[in-house]
């Protein structure tokens, strides 16, 4: 294997290309799996014939953005639990890789990475010439330690250790030794006991942040980066405000362009979106996080910009299998969950609640959209069978409570949700909650319902979310033939190979009734007329250095 | 009288001591600080997570000695953390000693605590959006007091005419329309593409720089629910001067109408709507937290939703000193002025 | 099917009714402006004649042309009432007939009221006030309909039940065929494609059945206690006094927050606060019995046995949800709003009971019964209750109207009545969010909040104007 030779492309890559050639995938589907193989995106739209779309070109220099998103509290980068906190420190903290909305990775910090053809070791190739504020470069030492860093799961809300799990020796919750290895001054390898498929695109998500050696988790704000931006005022559930660093030369300008902005202020209106209409009315803001139900048409109206993903973010509606309700863990019962997912019709659920702004999808959190998504019959809804199923388990007269968080699409999917299973005859009682409250318990609710965002591979959220023991498992799942299976899938780099594994978990997943999943969501956000690069991202991110005002 | 203003003081700051122990109460009870453990800490904390959180950070210790804390009279909580020999504490600043810090940092010091929501010291949260409620309460007494007078005068003046008949109606009209129906017809109307665009239905930019456009309609929204009120008590209180003895004597002597009104009745018709205007103020409260949610406009009332939303014990405390302040000081000045508007009542 | 229209055949009518309308406002800004020019009089024979003048004149126009507006008004209703076929009805006239059962009630009510007011003391006298009886009729009108609503006579559709294809609709919108149901949504749908005008309906129930009793037993509770401190006075005022105010000093969303919270629901304490508060009705009532017939021990123990066998099996049921028979249900979510609701009204009717027993402490039949030997309890509950009667039933109205206010903004900031229930301060806060887009479904629940506060408003204003006429 060799390892300094940024030209070499994966087999499986040159396979991709010629599955897409017979069409066998998509175009997206193939920059997805080929970039995660380490072939980079000018690389991979090479094999196919494409040129990437940028918006650089029409771009002009200077200006200020002002843009709505929540205003959060700063923490440690590998704890963030919204991607709004990492959009804030985003233009400081850069990240080692970056998912696009097109599906294709590429590097920001690692000018290339390859994965061997077993999927067990990984070389990164850090790029050179990223300066820290305090004039240093950025070494493979900095790289490595920030991944034993996210390894380090004993830490609080660790979110990282979920997807550096192979990482991690489970005797010591560290990273393994050796396992992380400095190679050069700018060459990390990873060596992994076992064949893992996600890890590079783990480290696209939002808490994998390279944060510097002298960072102070008491002082975030005032910290060294790598970026462009700097965090200059931030007053938390109101505004914030970043300017470009007067005096720092960003290595990205000679690579991908930008950055173009001279600030850009983040403006919190709470989660209400008619006073982001009221907002976008007055003038106030240029651009949106995201657009929401009702309102994607109403925007459209008033001459915004909107764009548009399709994704694989989701609702689900979900027992928890643990958590006793009187001194019972009622949803223990197979029965009782397969009879809330046979009096939901997904298809009712996505009008009613989402306005028919998606897919539908099939209860077992696998997209379309994903590379190895199996197809399955649609899971079946029938509202006798669900209350003969209810009052075998002896729970036809319990009253059931479904509890959602209070905002626009979650709580009307949710309701909509509950009067269907009333219609079947189920004692369902509704209970929501507010966003600040909602989130503390939202694990271990009973019977609730939780949005999930997108993630590149459909391997990785049945890995972070119904994995027995997973921080996130908030179904409490815990099932020895699905987490067999499932390691199985993570260690197949190949995705049409990995289907057929995926189509057995799938099948678990609906079987054993684990979520009623009624869709799939397609994300808006709308922008002013004038701006560029502002549309919404498939995981909210912000890259700030691509936005700019149209020349 | 310096003695009455001493003894309302008094009262004044036993009532503030009982309200903020009530609050220290609620505030500390164990679900409450459960939910600001997960909230600071971390979302997926277990139970004993949960407890190592809190008692690391003193909130675990008897009820009087925190609230004692709070105030002053007591020293405040160190803890030392058995990895790294760290010494935090309540009273150390980051950066600084231990062997240095003050051991007392209540109230009595000067020292309101941290917000855990907004991440800064109360003091600066506090005094910042109670200058930006003022901005808006001032414009809502500009716009209230004179349309409210004005019109309980009028209707006043003759009673049972059909002036009178249709301003009071307006007035009942507004008592019985709270701010949450009357802000929301105000933006759908004439600050949303489907009505007029007269008006921005947000007042988040009017923090920094309040206009016309973005001001009015959330002062509106408030001085409408309260004007009617004013407005019925200055017409019971003008009718009952219309009908006095000397107004009628003035009106045998032939004085014209509107000198009547302007130079006999008004004076003394004005006592009564002064101590409702000042005792409107704590009502006030109450619209200017809904208004301020629905407008988004950060100000007190929204740091008050915000604080209790998310028990944010320092805040939540330092906002319940600061409402009671103004209900209090208000009665006060409603007491004071009415002695000294009317001159029957003498207080020794 | 095609959509209905607002008043269906009878749509002839709607130019004049418009062009009324616009006159009447015109007329009205005219009469407001012209009043300010004082009126002439003018020397005819022997005899003062006020002249024709501008004023005058526009104030003849405000008349007719509401006169005018009234009596179309009460045309669309009652031609819709009587008008055959849905199509032809209308939306009004469907309504009016779906309130058939209402507007019997209310004929019922006025009828018998004005027949035997002579005998009905204060509130006969309401029907000699004309403000007093607009507010009592649309007071009743909501009363009713909340009554045959919750009956299942009035709504149209289940308020709960969703029809896909309706969601936002506008009024009049015919329901997809392959539904068994009413043909029509009359108010159109709304967010989740429920019927507004069931939702609205069942709303009212939601209302009518907590408002008054929360202000009722805060009632309870002011007198009980307001009533001995007045009397008192002394250290026991100046304690309950400092009590009260200590309440009142707290801005009422703080303490909405601070009480109905899933997290101090947890701890149990709406259950004690209820138990405290829910005493005291029966503590007022026991008290009210014993004083009266302190002197007939036989009557006595008979009427107090009956009150403290159905007032401990209610304060059993509702307070500690401990009934031993298991018909008194009260749900916890229910409960703590009540109980809040109660606790920031209790200290102002404190106040006001306190500050007329005050007064009234001092006049001669006070001093006539102390020195006849009665107890002071009878002389508090049978001499200065019944005398401070007026304010108090005034203040009563006004208090249920600032309740369902107080309600609404529970329903605001999303504390409180469960989430579904139709109330209407939850229907407002959930339809304000698309009020821009779809104003319906928020219209019609805040129009109705507005006109049931503003009943209570005009009822009060009749009361108290009657009652000073004492």
């Amino acid at each position: 294997m060799t390892i300094t030779n940024p030209s070499r492309i994966h087999p499986a890559a040159k396979m991709h290309a010629e599955e897409l050639a017979e069409g066998k995938i998509s175009r997206r589907e193939f920059l997805t799996r080929a970039t995660a193989l380490g072939v980079t995106t000018a690389a991979a739209y090479n094999m196919i014939g494409a040129t990437p779309a940028e918006a650089g070109g029409h771009a002009k220099m200077g200006g200020t953005i002002r843009y709505q998103m929540e205003v959060r509290g700063l923490k440690e980068p590998r704890v963030y639990d919204w991607p709004q906190i990492a959009n804030l420190m985003r233009g400081n903290f850069e990240y080692l890789v970056e998912y696009n909305n097109d599906g294709s990775v590429r590097g920001m910090l690692l000018e290339s990475w390859d994965v061997s053809d077993d999927a067990k070791t990984v070389v990164l190739n850090v790029r050179t010439g990223v300066m820290w504020d305090d004039g240093t470069e950025l070494t493979a030492e900095d790289v490595a330690r920030n991944i034993a860093g996210w390894c380090e799961k004993d830490v609080e809300g660790n979110s990282m250790a979920g997807r550096m799990n192979t990482l991690i020796d489970p005797d010591t919750n560290v990273a393994i030794e050796g396992a992380i290895e400095v190679v050069d001054s700018h060459t990390v390898r990873l060596n992994l006991p076992k064949p893992d498929i996600t890890i590079m695109v783990g480290m696209a998500d939002y808490p994998a942040a390279i944060i510097p050696a002298d960072f102070d988790a008491d002082d975030i704000i005032n910290s060294q980066g790598t970026g462009p931006f700097k965090l200059m005022e931030l007053e938390v559930g109101v505004k914030a405000r970043l300017e470009r660093k007067p005096d720092h030369t960003w290595w990205g300008t000679e690579i991908y362009g930008g950055p173009f902005l001279d600030a850009i202020e983040y403006i919190d209106y709470g989660t209400d979106p008619s006073a982001f209409l009221a907002a976008f009315d007055a003038e106030e803001i240029d651009s949106l996080y995201e657009s929401v139900g009702e309102f994607i048409d109403v925007m459209d109206s008033l001459e915004l910009e909107r764009s548009e993903v399709v994704t694989g973010a989701t609702m689900v509606i979900r027992t928890n299998q643990a958590t006793e309700v009187d001194g019972k863990a009622i949803y223990a019962d197979k029965r009782v969950r397969q009879a809330f997912a046979l009096s939901v019709n997904n298809d009712v659920v996505l009008e009613l609640g989402y306005g028919n702004r998606g897919v539908p999808a099939e209860n077992h959190h696998v997209a379309p959209v994903h590379p190895e998504y199996a197809e399955l019959p649609k899971p079946e809804y029938n509202p006798e069978k669900a209350l003969a199923l209810m009052e075998e388990a002896g729970m036809a007269d319990f009253e059931h409570e479904l509890i959602s968080i209070d905002d626009d699409w979650r709580k009307n999917s949710t309701d909509a949700a509950a009067a269907m299973m009333r219609d079947a005859g189920l004692n369902i009682k509704r209970t929501i909650l507010p966003g600040s409250t909602f989130w503390n318990d939202w694990a271990k609710y009973p019977f609730s319902s939780t949005s999930w965002n997108h993630r590149p591979l459909g391997v990785q959220v049945l890995a972070l979310a119904y994995r027995s023991g997973e921080a996130w498992n908030e179904s409490a799942f815990s099932n020895a033939e699905f987490d067999s299976l499932l390691g199985e899938g993570l260690s197949i780099a190949d995705a049409d190979a990995r289907r057929e594994v995926m189509a057995k978990i799938q099948m678990v997943m609906q079987e054993e009734g684990v979520i009623v999943q009624p869709y799939w969501r397609s994300l808006y956000n709308h922008s002013r007329p004038g701006w560029v690069g502002t549309g919404i991202h498939i995981s909210y991110e912000h890259h700030h250095y691509k936005w700019a005002m149209a020349a | 009288m310096g003695l009455f203003i001493l003894r309302r003081v008094g009262v004044m700051l036993l009532t503030a001591l009982c309200l903020t122990f009530i609050v220290f109460f609620l505030t500390n009870l164990y679900p409450n600080l459960e939910k600001l453990a997960k909230t600071q800490g971390n979302m997926r904390m277990t139970d004993e997570q949960v407890d190592s959180w809190l008692s690391e950070r003193g909130y675990l210790d008897p009820l009087p000695v925190k609230y004692g804390r709070w105030l002053g009279v007591v020293p405040g909580w160190t803890f030392e953390d058995p990895d790294d020999g760290k010494v935090r504490g309540r009273c150390i600043e980051p950066g600084m000693d231990p062997a240095e810090a003050p051991r007392y940092c209540g109230i009595l010091q000067g020292d309101w605590g941290f917000s855990t929501v907004f991440k800064d010291e109360v003091g600066t949260v506090t005094a910042n959006r109670l200058a930006l409620t003022g901005k808006l309460m001032f414009w809502v007494m500009v716009l209230m007091v004179p349309s409210a007078l004005l019109i309980g005068v009028l209707a006043g003046m003759r009673e049972g005419s059909k002036l009178d008949r249709s301003l009071s109606t307006f007035s009942i009209a507004s008592t019985a329309t709270p701010e949450y129906v009357s802000g929301v017809i105000f933006i759908t109307l004439l600050a949303s593409s489907s009505g007029v665009k007269w008006f921005k239905g947000t007042a988040t930019s009017a923090a920094d720089n309040a206009t016309f456009e973005n001001f009015f309609l959330p002062v509106l929204t408030i001085a409408l629910y309260g004007v009617g009120y004013i407005a019925r008590m200055t017409r019971a209180s003008m009718t009952e001067v219309m009908t006095a003895q000397y107004i009628r004597t003035a009106r045998l002597k032939g004085v014209s109408f509107r000198n009547i009104v302007l130079k006999h009745a008004l004076r003394n018709a004005l006592i009564a709507p002064f101590t409702v205007i000042m005792l409107q103020f704590p009502w006030l409260l109450n619209g200017v937290v809904i208004v301020e949610t629905l407008f988004n406009y950060k100000g007190f009332g929204w740091t008050l939703v915000q604080a209790a939303g998310n028990n944010d014990i320092e805040l939540l405390l330092a906002c319940s000193v600061a409402a009671v302040f103004v209900v209090l000081v208000t009665q006060l000045i409603s007491d004071i002025g009415y002695v000294f508007l009317n001159p029957r009542i003498r207080i020794a | 099917m095609e959509p209905l229209t607002w008043t269906g055949s009878l749509s002839v009518l709607n130019p004049i009714f418009l062009g009324l309308w616009a006159l009447l406002g015109v007329s009205v800004l005219a009469q407001i402006v012209t009043s300010f020019f004082g009126t002439e009089v003018d020397v005819v024979g022997d005899q003062l004649v006020v002249k024709k003048t501008p004023n005058a004149l526009a104030g003849m126009a405000v008349k007719y042309s509401f006169i005018g507006a009234v009596l179309i008004t009460l045309a669309y209703l009652v031609g819709g009432i009587l008008i055959p076929g849905l199509e032809a009805k209308g939306i009004i006239g469907i309504m009016a007939t779906r309130f058939l059962p209402v507007w019997i009630a209310l004929a019922v009510t006025f009828a018998l009221s004005i027949t035997f007011k002579r005998k009905l003391g204060l509130y006969g006298k309401l029907f000699d006030s004309v403000v007093g009886m607009i507010g009592f009729a649309i007071v009743m009108f909501w009363v009713f309909t909340a009554i045959f609503g919750a009956m299942d006579f009035i709504v149209t559709h289940d308020p709960l039940s969703q029809i896909s294809g309706l969601k936002n609709k506008v009024p009049g919108t015919a329901v997809p065929d392959g539904n068994d149901v009413y043909p029509y949504y009359l108010l159109g749908g709304d967010n989740l494609a429920r019927d507004v005008f069931s939702r609205m309906v069942k709303g009212s129930w939601e209302v009518i059945k907590i408002a008054p009793f929360a202000t009722l037993f805060a009632f309870m509770v002011g007198i009980t206690l307001g009533l001995p401190a007045a009397y008192y006075g002394g250290k026991l005022d100046t304690i309950l006094t400092f009590l009260a105010n200590l309440i009142l000093a707290f801005p009422v969303i703080l303490l909405f927050y601070l009480l109905v919270t899933p997290e101090i629901v947890a701890t149990g304490i709406p259950v004690y606060m209820a138990a405290v508060l829910f005493i005291f009705p029966i503590i007022f009532m026991v008290i009210l019995i014993n004083s009266r017939f302190y002197v007939q021990p036989a009557k006595r123990n008979i009427y107090l046995a009956f009150v403290l066998v159905i007032g401990l099996w209610l304060y059993a049921g509702i307070a500690w949800n401990a009934d031993p028979f298991g018909i008194i249900e009260f749900p916890p979510n229910l409960l703590v709003v009540f109980v809040s609701v109660v606790f920031v009204n209790s200290p102002t009717v404190f106040r006001i009971v306190r500050g007329i027993a005050l007064d009234i402490k001092t006049r001669d039949y006070v001093a006539a019964g102390q020195t006849r030997g009665e107890g002071p309890w009878y002389i508090m509950l049978w001499e200065i209750l019944p005398n401070a009667r007026g304010p108090l039933i005034v203040d009563f109205c006004l208090r249920i109207g600032y309740t369902t206010i107080l309600l609404g903004t529970l329903g605001f900031f999303g504390l409180g009545l469960s989430p579904e229930s139709p109330d209407w301060g939850s229907t407002i806060n959930d339809g304000r969010k698309l009020l821009s887009i779809f104003p319906h479904p928020a219209l019609a629940p805040a129009l109705s909040l507005m006109s049931l506060v503003l009943g209570l408003n005009l009822l009060a204003d009749g009361l108290r104007e009657e009652s000073l006429r004492d």
